[in-house]
């Protein structure tokens, strides 16, 4: 009988490190092979962690909402009986035993003679002592005692090479870029063995993606008997498996970010009679070796790059009162504070910091405009309270967000401008010319904007029905991640919470997206034939954010009249 | 209709144009940032425009002066008449030169350049206030900020530089006349050149220093070799007395009140004073709380290796980020700035970081001294080359002063240097390159050096401290 340790695997798309948000199993519990063991949340998905061991859980290592690194030990299992033993445990054990090598590499440098051994060495940084005016701040400087020149200590960084860790070739062990590349190459883990474990190590299964464990752990199992078959069924992209690899620092950067060994990246292309790999091909090998599905993995180098496979927000605006549950979990998160939360941090990751990514991008890339207006919806009103009953027979609930959709589609005909897509590289501006709207729903993790598509052919309620689907799946995240791509104009509601204008921020690379304000009774000013008087009526406020590269101000203004017309005159609507 | 307001984004947003920040705005514009870079003054900061380059030009032109008028020991008789008009006018000719060349280098590599005072409104959001009436302001929205804005001479109690006889360097650079008799208040590095510039102009120096010598941070045999030329040149020292304030003179000049630790005043006549008793950060006025960036209790930035600041997305590199104070550290640390943002690995690990003292003669240190390497726990092993052994320093006229190699005994690292004399400044570039490649002496010493240069010097001195000079005793 012995104890398995499990690491956390690479969860994919080069992510270097997962929040535990459950375990799904306790010590003494009897798992089996592929059976999901843990909740892990990244910054792209949440991801069940399958074991890769029949056996009993023996110790957990790990709280939930720790933050884990890939790699390290998080579970551990008593494997019994011979035939417990897990078909593919060759593979799998391999990667513990590779890490603890890697973990001896300092004890290997003590050893060499060139390393001093004396305990001043901690201490012995040249810089901090330096006689300059005032030598105390000096910049830092690695370890004492490692001789290297500033293009190998910069080369270091850039592998992640612990300078002290490698044996210099140089006299006295002054350390060459060819140590810090030696060293870089037979440390990684990701080199060790047969180059196939990470292929056919346990993979995580994307809830997200709506296939849910069955394709990924039938894939885990067969890999696990037989490791010929699942590389060549395509399930992962080939490994290049090159000594040397030429590629610009910021594709390097972006490898080692992804998580991808350059020297496995396919390209035809060379530099000087060496294979040269440029960013595109990084992207899209890190995505096809992430894509959970065999089917789906696009043959490397075709995988279009910069596919977002994560819910793309639009605005902090919010859609339906579970704002209040974000909140909420906001303080659960603020742990490290007070009672009255002075002094606590919050978490900056997963969708958290996807959104603020996204918004960044958004924000500091297109120049947004708001134009704001309001529209009279007595009409409006009735005509919603008329069809209401009509729309619960057919058990759905009738919201004003289909009329909308339906007025701003009248809009982008008109306007088909606020309908586009500015490739600036291109140098042109693509009308889309289909009407996908995204929707923004807040969620408990933070904002999510599933895609209606095709809204010129669907009727009202067709379209409240798969609002309020997909508004639903996006809260308990069960959307595929198909349904938030492709959206070609987005509505944010922020008014079901409350509150009349906002700036929204447009869902970049769109043109333009349309704030709701909460439907109320307002004061407005009607004209008759003894003069002015003020009345009471309905209204609708309108908060239109456009990119000011794609369009001007008067513009988004005449499309903001098109819409309100038809949703002052709920009639027009008869004709979208 | 109501249209939004748009106020300005950019991608790096680069906070005073001194060597730290248009170094830093030019790197991340070759990096195809978008970058912007407010200044409030003028292009070049501190160093180029009260600094470094003007300092340096009056000491040079000084010096010539000097030079020419006690070269009788050559065969010149000469007695130099100096326009002081003309040469600040010479210097102000070389500051422009430079000052304008930022600006077109700025420029020509795509630098968005603002004019004005920057504070923060928020962290993601500086309003730049515009010189001049109704110039207004506006907001730049910024993703990365690199807070560059430099230092400031420290006033002390009793001397205020509104006063037209109270000077700090920047006006010692730009007098319109020689003072008879100078008073400088503060032994450092900035008063000990600025008195020998008005020593060798005609001036009668007396350098008043709290502590017990000049130039604090050098070793003393260091120290020995500038302070005895600078008593050569008529300058006289007070040591252990600080400044306490003035009073006016009979004679229409001034007395500089002095004060010992025990309590004896004393006071020394003088027709200007110049205090240059340090620098302190220029971090008041940027309203920094409001990006949520503290400063410790003396001003300063504090940065990890990579320039940031507590926020991860403002950087601050150069003066206002700490000791030492020295425009290479300032465009070092723009460079890792800029490199950082653009997500390349770049980090401030430079094993020694060089320091010059443009005194007479000049002062170079790299790395570590031997009592630092000895604290370090190596096993030191440290050669000299005494200038008077060198022919060239002999032909030159000024063969005081020395170059001290310091290295691991067992591995023959170089560690450090300490070079007193002339041209040191530039001599200790060499020993600079040998530290970071991690060259030996056995390196230093077989690398060929031209004859006869001061840069033998260097040669001479590692062979040394393996035991084999040539042209010195082998201690
Ligand atoms: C007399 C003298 C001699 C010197 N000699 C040497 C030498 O020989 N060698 C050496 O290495 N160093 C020398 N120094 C030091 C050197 O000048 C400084 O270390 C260097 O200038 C620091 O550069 P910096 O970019 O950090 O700041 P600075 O050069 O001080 O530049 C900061 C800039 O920021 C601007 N600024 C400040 N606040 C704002 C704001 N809110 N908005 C917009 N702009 C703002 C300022 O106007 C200034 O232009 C000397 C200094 C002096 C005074």
């Amino acid at each position: 009988m012995t104890i398995e340790e499990f690491r956390l695997p690479d969860v994919g798309e080069g992510v270097a490190e997962g929040e535990l948000v459950s375990w799904l199993v306790a010590p003494g519990d009897r798992v089996e092979e592929d059976q999901p063991v843990a909740e892990v949340e990244t910054d792209k998905a949440l991801v069940e962690v399958p074991s890769s061991y029949d056996g009993v859980v023996e110790e957990l290592f790990v709280e939930e909402g720790d933050i884990v690194p890939v790699g390290d030990v998080i579970i551990s299992f008593r494997v019994g009986e011979e035939d417990g033993t897990p078909a593919d445990a060759g593979a799998d054990g391999a990667e513990p035993t590779d890490a603890g090598a890697d973990d001896a590499e300092p004890t290997d440098a003590g050893a060499d003679g060139a390393e001093p051994t004396d305990a001043g060495a901690d201490d012995a940084d040249p810089t901090d002592s330096a006689p300059a005016a005032d030598g105390s701040d000096e910049p830092g400087s690695p370890s004492g005692r490692t001789f290297a020149p500033p293009s190998v200590r910069r080369l270091a960084r850039e592998l992640g090479v612990d300078l002290a860790a490698v044996d210099g070739s140089g006299p006295g062990g002054r350390i060459a870029e060819r140590d810090v590349r030696e060293h870089a190459d037979s440390g990684s883990p990701a080199d060790d063995g047969d180059g196939e474990d990470a292929a056919i190590g346990p993979k995580p299964v994307d809830i997200g993606s709506g296939d849910r464990t069955s394709a990924v752990s039938r894939r885990d199992s067969a890999a696990g008997t037989d490791a010929t078959t699942a590389s060549g069924s395509g399930a992962s992209p080939e490994r290049a498996g090159r000594d040397r690899t030429l590629a610009t620092p910021a594709t390097r950067k972006l490898a080692s970010d992804l998580g991808v060994d350059l020297d496995d990246v396919p390209t035809d292309e060379t530099r000087e009679g060496e294979a040269f790999v440029a960013a595109e091909h990084v992207q899209a090998y890190a995505e096809a070796s992430a894509r959970p599905d065999a089917e789906a993995a696009p043959p490397a180098g075709e995988a279009e790059p910069g596919v977002e496979t994560e819910p793309t927000p639009a605005d902090p605006a919010t859609d339906a009162p579970t704002s209040t549950a974000t909140t909420a979990s906001i303080d659960a998160d603020a742990d490290d504070g007070t009672a009255d939360g002075s002094g606590a941090t919050i978490p900056y990751r997963g969708v958290r910091r996807t959104i603020g990514k996204r918004m960044a991008q958004s924000k500091f890339t297109a120049p947004h405009v708001t134009h704001h207006d309001t529209a009279e919806v007595d009409a409006l009103v009735s005509a919603r309270e008329r069809l209401k009953p009509r729309a619960a027979e057919e058990e759905t609930k009738l919201t004003y967000l289909p009329f909308v959709m339906k007025a701003v589609l009248a809009g982008l005909r008109e306007y088909p401008i606020l309908n586009s897509e500015l490739r600036e590289e291109a140098e042109e501006i693509l009308l889309k010319g289909e009407y996908h709207f995204g929707v923004a729903v807040a969620t408990d993790s933070g904002l999510m904007v599933p895609v209606v598509e095709d809204v010129d052919e669907k009727g009202l309620f067709e379209l409240a029905a798969e609002v309020s689907d997909l508004a639903s799946r996006a809260r308990d995240r069960s959307l595929a991640p198909a349904e938030l791509r492709g959206s070609t104009f987005t509505l944010t509601n922020f008014g079901a919470v409350g509150g009349e204008y906002a700036t929204p921020i447009i869902n970049y690379p769109e043109t333009a997206v349309l704030g709701l304000g909460a439907i109320e009774k307002r004061p407005v000013v009607r004209e008759s034939e003894d003069g002015a008087e003020v009345v009471p009526a309905s209204t609708l406020p309108l908060s239109l954010s456009i990119d000011h590269r794609v369009v001007d101000g008067a513009v988004a203004a005449e499309f903001a009249n098109v819409v309100m017309d038809h949703l002052e005159e709920p009639l027009l609507l008869l004709n979208e | 209709m109501v249209v939004g307001d748009i106020s300005t984004g950019t991608e790096v947003l680069v906070i005073g144009a001194g060597p730290g920040g248009y170094v830093a705005a030019i790197r991340a514009a070759q990096r195809g940032l978008d970058t912007t870079l407010v200044e409030k003054d003028a292009y070049g900061g501190a160093c180029l425009n009260r600094g470094c380059i003007p300092s340096k030009a009056l000491i040079t032109a000084s010096g010539l002066a000097h030079e020419a008028g006690t070269a009788e020991e050559m065969g010149i008789h000469a007695d130099p008449a100096v326009d002081l008009a003309r040469m600040i006018e010479w210097k102000e000719e070389v500051v422009d030169r430079l000052t304008g060349g930022v600006e077109k280098l700025c420029k020509a590599n795509g630098v968005n350049l603002v004019e004005g005072t920057a504070r923060f409104a928020d962290d993601h959001t500086v309003r730049v206030a515009h010189g001049g009436d109704g110039q207004g302001s506006e907001s730049i929205e910024f993703e990365h900020a690199i807070v560059a804005t430099g230092s400031r001479p420290v006033e002390i109690p009793g001397f205020s530089f509104a006063d037209e006889h109270v000077w700090n360097a920047a006006d010692a650079l730009d007098a319109d006349a020689v003072p008879d008799r100078l008073v400088v208040v503060g032994g450092g590095y900035i008063g000990m050149e600025l008195a020998t510039v008005y020593a060798k102009l005609g001036a009668e120096v007396t350098v008043v220093e709290m502590l017990e010598d000049v130039l604090d941070p050098y070793e003393d045999d260091v120290k020995r070799v500038v302070r005895k030329r600078a008593e050569e040149l008529g300058i006289a020292f007070s040591f252990g007395e600080g400044a306490t304030g003035w009073s006016e003179g009979g004679d229409g000049g001034y007395l500089v009140h002095t004060e010992t630790e025990a309590g004896e005043e004393s006071t020394y006549p003088a027709d200007r004073v110049l205090v240059a008793v340090g620098r302190e950060p220029v971090t008041g006025g940027l309203d920094l709380e409001n990006a949520g960036v503290e400063t410790d209790d003396r001003g300063f930035i504090e940065t990890d290796d990579r320039t940031r600041s507590a926020v991860e997305h403002v950087h601050a590199v150069g003066d206002v980020a700490g000791e030492p104070m020295l425009a290479h550290v300032a465009s070092t640390e723009g460079i890792v700035a800029a490199e950082t943002i653009a997500g390349e690995p770049a980090a401030l690990d430079q094993r020694a970081i060089p320091a010059a003292v443009f005194t007479d003669p000049e002062i170079g240190t790299v790395g570590m001294t031997e009592a630092d390497a000895e604290d370090a726990g190596f096993d030191v092993a440290v050669g000299e080359m005494p200038f008077r052994a060198s022919g060239r320093a002999l032909t030159t006229g000024h063969s005081d002063g020395f170059v001290r190699i310091v290295a691991d005994a067992d591995e023959g690292f170089v560690l450090g240097a300490q070079i007193v004399g002339p041209e040191a400044s530039e001599l200790i570039a060499e020993v600079g390159l040998a530290i970071e490649l991690g060259a030996t002496l056995e390196d230093v010493a077989a690398t060929v050096h031209t004859h006869p240069t001061l840069s033998e010097a260097v040669m001479e001195a590692a062979e040394n401290a393996q035991g084999q000079a040539i042209h010195t005793l082998n201690r």
